[in-house]
């Protein structure tokens, strides 16, 4: 139990360096959570798209979080799509907001791919991406 | 806001993930002195909402206060929930859990801060 030195083997998606993983998936869980709520509840007709965007990244961050502390099969494949959902998310939004500022009147946690946040959005999805493959393959093998 | 508090808190919280970080990188689990930061943490954060909203009932702060309430009752989770994930886990990770908890409450004071004085959008 405490010789947990390097090796996520045995361990799940939410134990050993990926407990770290999930309290930044939870913090930004909360984030944009709390972001778009504030928005939604106090000014949603100024840019309604922006915000319910907001309100999706929300979601996703949460499914995340939840998915990868739970760890097991399915949480597993939920925490994939997630982080794929996110990835794609920060892209896409990252571009068009630079692309067409006058479409993103205000700031989401994915524009500017995450700029705001310090661009760890962009690198959050990778991330779990890569600890997701990693503790697959270690439960293989 | 008040400076004094709100440097301390920083301060507090920078200390409390440099000590995590050390017993992070001597390969223990989360033990006292860990708790202990995070512990001082959590009461500071809880006057400073106490005298936040005190200064927000007074008419101060910024025009936006939604936002500045949002952080200053969200950021009272960060310790406690730091505390919990990180007990959970009996290894190194445990105090890396305090590790993230306190840089992220040092980046959400900084953001408070910006937000009280209006600088920040």
């Amino acid at each position: 139990m405490s010789d947990t030195t390097e090796s996520p083997a045995t361990t799940g998606t939410g134990s050993g360096p990926g407990r770290m993983l999930v309290a930044v998936y939870a913090i930004f869980a909360l984030a944009a959570g709390a972001r778009a709520g504030v928005q939604i509840a106090t000014k949603f007709s100024e840019a309604p798209v922006a915000y319910t965007l907001s309100a999706f990244a929300a979601v996703v961050y949460v499914l995340a979080t939840v998915a990868l502390a739970r760890g097991g099969r399915t949480s597993r494949r939920l925490a994939v799509a997630a982080c794929s959902v996110e990835l794609a998310g920060v892209l896409v939004v990252g571009t068009l907001s630079l692309a067409d500022p006058a479409a993103f009147p205000d700031a989401t946690v994915w524009s500017g791919y995450g700029r705001g946040y310090g661009f760890v959005p962009l690198v959050l999805p990778v991330v779990g991406l890569l600890w997701l493959r990693r503790t697959a393959r270690a439960g293989r093998g | 806001m008040t400076n004094a508090l709100a440097t301390a808190i920083i301060a507090v919280s920078l200390l409390a993930a440099a000590f995590s970080a050390v017993t992070s990188f001597r390969n223990r689990p989360m033990g006292r002195g860990d708790l202990a930061g995070l512990a001082v943490l959590e009461v500071l954060l809880v006057v400073q909402a106490v005298l936040g909203f005190v200064k927000l009932g007074g008419g101060e702060g910024p025009k936006d206060s939604a936002t500045f309430v949002g952080y200053l009752l969200a950021v009272l989770l960060i310790p406690a929930a730091g505390a919990g994930w990180g007990l959970l886990e009996r290894s190194r990770w445990g105090p890396g859990v305090i590790v993230v908890a306190g840089l992220a409450v040092a980046v959400m004071i900084v953001r408070m801060n910006q937000i009280w004085s209006g600088t920040g959008v």
